[in-house]
């Protein structure tokens, strides 16, 4: 909104007199150079976050020119840009990681053989100010590449091309010669350059969109890169839940392995660790507004905190918005929460021992918060945790609670008394970003584990076939997805009946999709195959086929000897000798690709015929939620 | 070379083995002139197809006989195309409609309508109808038999349905009422041991009668199943003896070691395993209700006869399931589960009545 931000900064400054902002009347003075990350503001704090670009700092004349202005405006700097941390000490990250990356930095930059390093973990998890934190106390310069905005159309190909007398090239050309000159040259020295130092690091943070399609190219710049690296590369990559995983797609396992990345994740940043950082801010802003700023209370900072699921960035930015200065607007949003913090706050007193559930507490009211709350998500291998570890409420705990018991069950019913809850079933599932029918086959090819006694099972696996049942419909199944997931959730973590506590246990992916798709397409091979033979599928499949591998009749063609072989056989020696498991791993997304599609086409069919795909023809690879709206609205008209 | 079953097929009313009087029925109707629709019934393996191939033979003379695949194409109203295998001759359509899954209504009707709306050349010499046979009626879905129901009528002059299926009670009542119901019951265990020597005879091989006897128990009369087994016995072992193994299909084996596993130990990890061993047998082609009928069968046997009656219970409620859900591995493992908690409680109620 505001065009002058691009302009010079003095002159912003000055220009920013002249004319009226429209909305001076909302916040006083909150126009000025919002997105720039300069330091305006060399004053005061000893805390001067130190700028993101080295080269771009100026001498101290040059802005004590302008203090007068910047007292004024300081406050409407970013404070995600004026606390940034300068110093490991103040990075909310925990220490094990800032130490793991220094190690790296260390032992690449003093080789004269750069690598690559990839940081994935969640936004605003202090990635990014990790590395630059690291790099200015180790002497380093960034480089950063920058996706750069071409007003041109794109040209596809490689070639650069002219209009208007400038040259235009692909974004992957133009990041193949980054990488390249980054790597060749030393930056320049500058006079007013302090830094001793021409040692550096790359940094991208971006990447061309091209990338994203085909990742290949990408592969192919970074060998070109490994083999004449001379510094080292930093790859920061953000995990995102929404399925497509783009660290994976960019960074699959036997690129990091050919290209000797190493990776480094990081968690979001945990909440004492944030509250930490919070209260600091807060309380030294409140010390230089004196009182013009109303400072929230530690109960909004706590809510601040929880709401912003491990993402330090939107926690102080939603801190720094909870506290400006008066307006209507801002009262309006805080009566809304008003009335709940003076409540928790008057518990707090009775309770300030029992940390641990007021944390819990809070967690379970984030919904209501006004400001800055970010939807929570959990990657599905802690959401099947969740459930399938079923935290309950230990004994001592309920005891020592001030909550009234609730009415005993009577003794008939005894055996179904359970514990409290530590974990909303239905809240897991939505986190978890997937349909509640792929979530219930995540837990079903899972929950064995988790259970010591038969009868628990067969009561778990009941309330599986319940949910089953409810979603079978596909005219309904929208609707009652949801209580699938319920019923089978929470089933699941009633007829856990013996708690055990199973330390870890490694979480696989469901067999089912694989099973299915591989029996849908065998019997429609078998049909084809055999057709001559005129039979029923069911006897096809039953009587003919395995009998066919007992007899010596000669077959047709080599398609049906291979069919025979692969079907007709059954080893009965081992378990199972083609089922193999396939680990889920922390962080992955649920694998949903060809699984939505292929779910559609096993309901078209009501037994053992259905249509589908032969093996040999090309799968398609639309987005499976689009191919399953399409399927369902195609089912209706035909109807 | 064909396989026994094909080679030896009858091909004339005349000519069929069993059920003679009702070959001679069906010969009456022929003659008769007029022919109504029929629903020929009965389990598989029984001849049901072999029959309506006499009659049909019967019915045009050797010209059904030269059948031709046909790979066709229909256009749904919803510009969804639906692929489907019939087999024809001159005279008849064969279709499996269910094939089509959802979409078998449109497969019927067009099917019938373009059978329907060309008549014979020849009506003088020729019957002035043809037919079209539909089989496994009872997969069809509901909305496909209602629309087989109003077709029926209106192409009546033209074309007579032979419907062939495993049993009525899926098929709807006014198809049922439309047609001349014709069962065909599973051959007696005496029939099939005639028709197996018969059949060795021709291939010039002694069959000793122990045998014949012992394949036609082990294949629940299903004739289709003894001419395999007999066939795969000839593999096997030639000259034939007394006492020889008839040879089981690998997956009946498979599942009675899967039964096994179940009744010899009850615990989750037990289960994964079972489990596991389902997802192979899936694998294989073994439908999902043909995997519990077979585990129901196997593991009644290793069950007191108190017990019998709540597994059968079970394994009714759980097929049921099977056939109104889904994934059929949650109810596969769900019947399993129940399984071997009622039989854990079972045994060790048994011990405890042993104790005291």
């Amino acid at each position: 909104m505001n065009k002058l931000s691009m302009g010079d900064k003095a002159a912003s400054s000055r220009v920013n007199h002249w004319v009226d902002p429209s909305f001076s009347d909302l916040t006083g003075e909150s126009f000025s150079l919002p997105g720039r990350r300069k330091g305006l503001c060399s004053q005061a704090e000893s805390k001067r976050p130190r700028k993101r670009k080295g080269a771009e700092s100026r001498s101290d004349p040059h802005i004590s020119a302008l203090l007068k202005e910047l007292a004024h405006r300081d406050q409407d700097e970013p404070w995600v840009d004026r606390y940034s941390p300068c110093s490991q000490t103040e990075l909310a990250v925990h220490k094990k990681k800032i130490e793991e990356v220094e190690n790296w930095m260390r032992t690449h930059t003093n080789a004269s053989k750069g690598g690559i390093l990839l940081l994935t973990g969640p936004s605003g998890c202090g990635k990014t100010a990790t590395v630059q934190v690291l790099s200015q106390e180790l002497g380093l310069r960034i480089q950063e590449w920058v996706n750069p905005t071409n007003v041109e159309p794109y040209s596809s190909s490689q070639q650069e091309w002219r209009t208007n007398g400038m040259s235009c090239s692909s974004q992957q050309a133009q990041f193949q010669d980054f990488l390249l000159r980054a790597n060749k040259y030393s930056c320049l020295r500058m006079a007013g350059d302090d830094g001793a130092t021409d040692r550096k690091l790359i940094l991208v943070e971006e990447l061309p969109n091209q990338f994203y399609r085909h990742p290949s190219n990408l592969h192919d710049n970074l060998r070109r890169f490994v083999k004449t690296s001379r510094c080292p590369l930093v790859f920061i990559v953000s995990d995102s839940l929404s399925g497509d995983s783009s660290s994976r797609l960019l960074f699959p396992r036997d690129i990091q392995e050919e290209l000797d990345i190493s990776c480094i994740s990081f968690n979001p940043v945990a909440p004492t660790t944030m509250m930490k950082v919070l209260t600091r801010i807060s309380t030294l802003e409140a010390g230089k507004s004196c009182g013009r700023m109303c400072v929230p209370d530690k109960s909004v900072l706590e809510m601040l905190c929880s709401g912003s699921s491990g993402d330090i960035r939107s926690a102080v930015n939603s801190l720094q918005f909870s506290s400006l200065p008066d307006t209507s607007l801002e009262k309006d949003l805080w009566r809304l929460k008003k009335d709940r913090p003076v409540a928790s706050a008057s518990k707090t007193v009775s309770r300030t021992t029992q940390r641990k559930r007021k944390s819990k507490q809070t967690k379970e009211q984030e919904e209501e918060q006004a400001i800055g709350g970010k939807d929570a998500s959990l990657f599905l291998f802690r959401a099947l945790g969740k459930i399938l570890h079923c935290k309950r409420r230990n004994h001592e705990d309920v005891e020592a609670a001030d909550v009234a018991p609730a009415p005993a069950l009577p003794s008939h019913l005894c055996h179904h008394h359970r514990e409290t809850l530590l974990v909303d079933p239905e809240l897991v599932v939505e986190r978890s970003h997937m349909s509640g029918e792929f979530f219930n086959l995540y837990l079903h090819q899972n929950y064995l584990d988790f259970f010591s006694q038969v009868e628990d099972v067969a009561r778990a696996s009941e309330y599986l076939s319940d949910a089953d049942l409810l979603t079978s419909d596909w005219t309904s199944r929208s609707t009652m997805q949801e209580y699938g997931s319920s019923v089978a959730t929470r089933g699941l973590l009633h007829s856990n009946s013996q708690q055990v506590c199973v330390g870890f246990r490694p979480l696989h992916k469901p067999n089912w999709l694989l099973i299915s798709k591989r029996h849908r397409e065998n019997c429609l091979a078998a049909q084809s195959l055999f057709r001559n033979f005129c039979l029923a599928p069911v006897s096809l499949q039953t009587e003919l086929l395995p009998y066919l591998a007992k007899l010596t009749n000669p077959m047709r063609n080599q398609a049906q000897i291979a069919f025979i072989q692969d079907v007709g056989y059954m080893s009965l020696r081992s378990f199972s000798s083609r089922l193999k498991l396939e680990a889920l791993t922390d962080k992955e997304p649920g694998q949903l690709e060809t699984d939505g599609e292929e779910e559609e086409q096993k309901d078209e069919g009501q037994g053992g015929a259905e249509d589908g795909l032969p093996a040999s023809q090309p799968q398609p690879t639309t987005n499976p939620a689009l191919l399953e709206e399409e399927l369902i609205i195609e089912e209706y008209d035909s109807d | 070379m064909s396989l026994w079953v094909d080679k030896y097929r009858p091909t004339s009313l005349g000519k069929l083995d069993y059920h003679k009087d009702q070959a001679s029925q069906l010969k009456n109707l022929v003659q008769c002139g007029d022919f109504p629709h029929l629903l020929v019934y009965g389990p598989s393996g029984a001849g049901k197809k072999t029959r309506i191939m006499c009659l049909l033979r019967e019915l045009y003379g050797a010209g059904v006989e030269k059948l031709r695949i046909e790979h066709q194409t229909i256009v749904a109203p919803s510009k969804k195309k639906i692929e489907i295998n019939t087999i024809a001759s001159n005279y008849h359509l064969e279709v499996n409609a269910s094939d089509a899954g959802n979409q078998d209504r449109v497969v019927i009707q067009e099917l019938i309508k373009t059978v329907a709306q060309s008549q014979q050349i020849q009506s003088s010499t020729q019957r002035e109808f043809k037919v079209v046979l539909l089989t496994e009626v009872d997969r069809l879905t509901k909305d496909a038999q209602h629309a087989l129901r109003r077709t029926m009528e209106k192409y009546m002059s033209t074309c007579r349905l032979i419907l062939c299926s495993n049993s009525t009670s899926r098929v709807i009542g006014p198809i049922r009422s439309r047609c001349l119901a014709i069962r065909v019951p599973l051959p007696s265990t005496e029939e099939v041991c005639n028709v197996l020597t018969s059949v060795c005879k021709k291939e010039g091989l002694l069959l000793p009668p122990e045998l014949a006897k012992q394949i036609s128990e082990k294949s629940g009369r299903n004739l289709r199943k003894a001419l395999l087994m007999c066939e795969a016995c000839r593999v096997q072992q030639y000259p034939f003896s007394a006492d020889q193994d008839v040879p089981e299909t690998d997956w009946e084996v498979y599942l009675r070691e899967t039964a096994n596993a179940i009744v010899s130990q009850q615990s989750p990890q037990r289960l994964l395993e079972v489990r596991a061993r389902l997802y192979e047998l899936l694998t294989h082609c073994i439908p999902p209700d043909i995997i519990m009928k077979g585990l129901v069968t196997e593991l009644l046997r290793n069950c007191d006869g108190q017990l019998k009656t709540e597994v059968s219970h079970m394994a009714a409620y759980y097929e049921h399931r099977l056939q109104l859900g889904n994934k059929a591995i949650y109810h596969l493992e769900a019947f399993t589960a129940k399984f071997m908690a009622m039989y854990k409680k079972f045994m060790e109620d048994g011990l405890e009545a042993m104790m005291f």
